[in-house]
């Protein structure tokens, strides 16, 4: 059963490319895909860190404005194509990383979640108030998404042009989770998470581990906020809010962490909840709340625990 | 600029934050729980107060109070529905939960109050002291007056009382303070309605000096946040220099350099701190 799981999954994944097709093709379906794939992106890269380091990391939404702002403003100012502006998405992701995961080497537990929230905090401010960003009016009038090689590929903007590309996206980011979990940094990041002991008696450099494991999560997040910047047109401070942070960790949480597919189907539900069965902007504010703090109070293991549970009682 | 001015409102502010951040820091310190619902709270509070005057006409002096009241028993349910993750100590899923009731508390709100900017009106606002070219309210004087009798209360009840004992040795230890028959559970939920009560009042005191959003939130008392981990986690009276300091920082900063990126600077000063004394400002034990 475990051996063909992840294969499974990751076929699962592959298929979904024609669901917005068999969904009917409008473009509320397209739309609600395509953010679904980029919101899922988003928070595949915090789940690297909840996951696999069992630290909550309040600060991913940095790389994600960060990926969005590279997007915007190399593509409205220098004209870059999508190649270029995502190249630069991932290494400004890198650099603020690599500054944020220094800072925050030595904290654990809250003070981490606490540092990297502070960090948030600072880099809203300076992109509300710095006019080199767009300060609060953030980044107008992004061009539609130039990806091409060899004169072949994707141009476009509205949502059914990009869903191929949100989806790619999604099928690279699963792959790259995939080959993270068998990796070597993977398994350490687990053992230290698990047993710090053990870790360290086998010679793991339980900061390093944190260290590289926060720094490989940054990209992913910035690569779903530079697909956002052209899906949108436009960046701006509100892509720090903490719709972003709370959907993030309600979508980890939701099916269970450690899941492959976990994120995935959280951001799919939360999606289609607020799109097809929305009560209101603040309305849908208190569902995900609400789910967020019933599904860790509840059923601390997400539904596949509920689930788990059923099946227990049912032998 | 006038400094003596500046210095006023440093003061002013300062006790704001301290009196803001106490109830987090005694949170923090005995149960090791992060509420990062701690800003809806302080904007509920906020809210109950003014809607209590505007649609019953209660006065605001006893307002607030409703608002203490009022709180300290959403405390009561918050950490019930806690409890087992308390108890279990699984700090991770606890910040995770506080998040979502944070939400929970923001959306709910603004079904219940509206969208509006509204004020929470004091009448000791009004009431304004000149003393040559500095100035103030006499609201700003009864803030002040109450964080420090508030302190200084939490302090005596903390080092002089059986209660305070019973406190920290559940902080210090709470598998050891429970075969010592110390109800930890009891002491949690106590201490988690004293965070609510305590930022309620934070709320009546301060939130007059501005208009009240149900979207402000944590904006309100982020600062607060640097007032907790600079002074030291679970440290009373850490939190009051803390407060006191980022009081003036704020102030002198607004207005020697920029009143935009005051937040901003504030946290890089935290950031700092953090790099250079990680243990010795936020140490773990």
């Amino acid at each position: 059963m475990t051996r063909i799981a992840t294969p499974l999954a990751l076929l699962l994944a592959a298929l979904a490319y024609f669901v917005p097709a068999a969904a009917g093709g409008t473009p509320v379906v397209y739309a609600a895909c395509t953010t679904i794939a980029i919101l899922a992106v988003m928070a595949y890269g915090a789940d690297l860190i909840l996951s696999y380091l069992g630290e909550v990391s309040l600060g991913h939404t940095i790389f994600w404005a960060a990926g969005g702002y590279a997007a915007a403003m190399l593509s409205v100012g220098p004209g870059w194509n999508g190649w270029m502006t995502a190249g630069a998405s991932v290494a400004i992701a890198l650099v603020l990383a690599c500054v944020l995961g220094w800072v925050t080497l030595r904290t654990r537990e809250f003070v981490f979640s606490l540092v990297t929230y502070a960090a948030a905090v600072v880099a809203m401010e300076v992109a509300f108030n710095w006019s080199f960003l767009g300060g609060s009016d953030g980044i107008v009038g992004v061009p539609p998404l130039e990806l091409t090689l060899f004169g072949r590929g994707i141009t476009g903007s509205t949502n059914a042009e990009l869903w191929p590309v949100a989806w790619g996206l999604l099928m690279l980011t699963l792959l790259f989770i995939q080959r993270f979990r068998q990796s070597r940094l993977g398994t350490s990041a687990l053992m230290v998470q698990m047993n710090p002991d053990l870790a360290q008696a086998l010679g793991v450099d339980a900061r390093s581990v944190r260290f590289l494991v926060f720094v490989a999560s940054a990209p992913i997040s910035a690569l779903a906020g530079w697909l956002y910047a052209y899906q949108r047109a436009y960046v701006g401070p509100d892509m720090f809010e903490s719709y972003f942070l709370v959907l993030m960790l309600t979508a980890i949480v939701i099916v269970g962490r450690r899941l492959l597919l976990g994120p995935l189907i959280g951001t799919a539900l939360i999606i289609v909840q607020q799109t097809f069965f929305s009560i209101g902007g603040d309305g849908d504010k208190i569902v995900l709340g609400a789910v967020l703090a019933a599904i860790l109070l509840v059923w601390p293991k997400g539904l596949i625990g509920l689930w788990e549970l059923m099946r227990v009682r049912r032998a | 600029m006038n400094l003596a001015q500046q210095i006023i409102n440093g003061l002013v502010l300062g006790s704001g934050y301290a009196l803001i951040a106490i109830g987090w820091t005694v949170l923090l310190g005995a149960a090791r729980l992060v509420n990062f619902a701690h800003g809806q709270l302080y904007m509920l509070a906020a809210f109950l107060a003014w809607a209590a005057m505007q649609q019953y006409g209660v006065d605001y002096y006893v307002a607030v109070p409703i608002a203490v009241l009022a709180l300290g028993l959403l405390g009561v349910v918050l950490q019930g529905v806690m409890l087992p993750l308390v108890m279990q100590q699984n700090l991770t899923s606890l910040m995770i939960v506080t998040l979502g009731f944070g939400y929970v508390f923001q959306g709910g709100a603004a079904r219940v109050f509206g969208g509006d900017p509204q004020r929470l009106i004091s009448p000791l606002q009004a009431e304004s002291i000149r003393y040559g070219d500095i100035w103030f309210t006499l609201q700003d004087v009864v803030t002040l007056a109450g964080t420090l009798m508030l302190f200084g209360f939490l302090w005596l009840v903390m080092n002089r009382t059986r209660l305070g004992a019973l406190v920290r040795s559940v902080a210090e230890d709470p598998k050891l303070a429970q075969l010592f028959g110390i109800d930890a559970s009891r002491v949690y939920i106590g201490v988690f309605v004293f965070e609510c009560a305590a930022v309620a009042l934070g709320a009546g005191l301060v939130a007059p000096r501005s208009p009240i959003l149900t979207s402000m939130g944590f904006d309100e008392v982020i600062l607060t946040f640097v007032v907790v981990v600079l002074g030291g986690i679970g440290s009373v009276g850490g939190s009051l220099l803390a407060g006191f300091g980022l009081g003036m920082f704020t102030a002198l900063f607004g207005a020697l350099v920029s009143p935009a990126y005051t937040t901003a600077a504030a946290f890089l000063l935290l950031l700092i701190v953090l790099v250079t004394r990680p243990d010795g400002l936020a140490a773990r034990r």
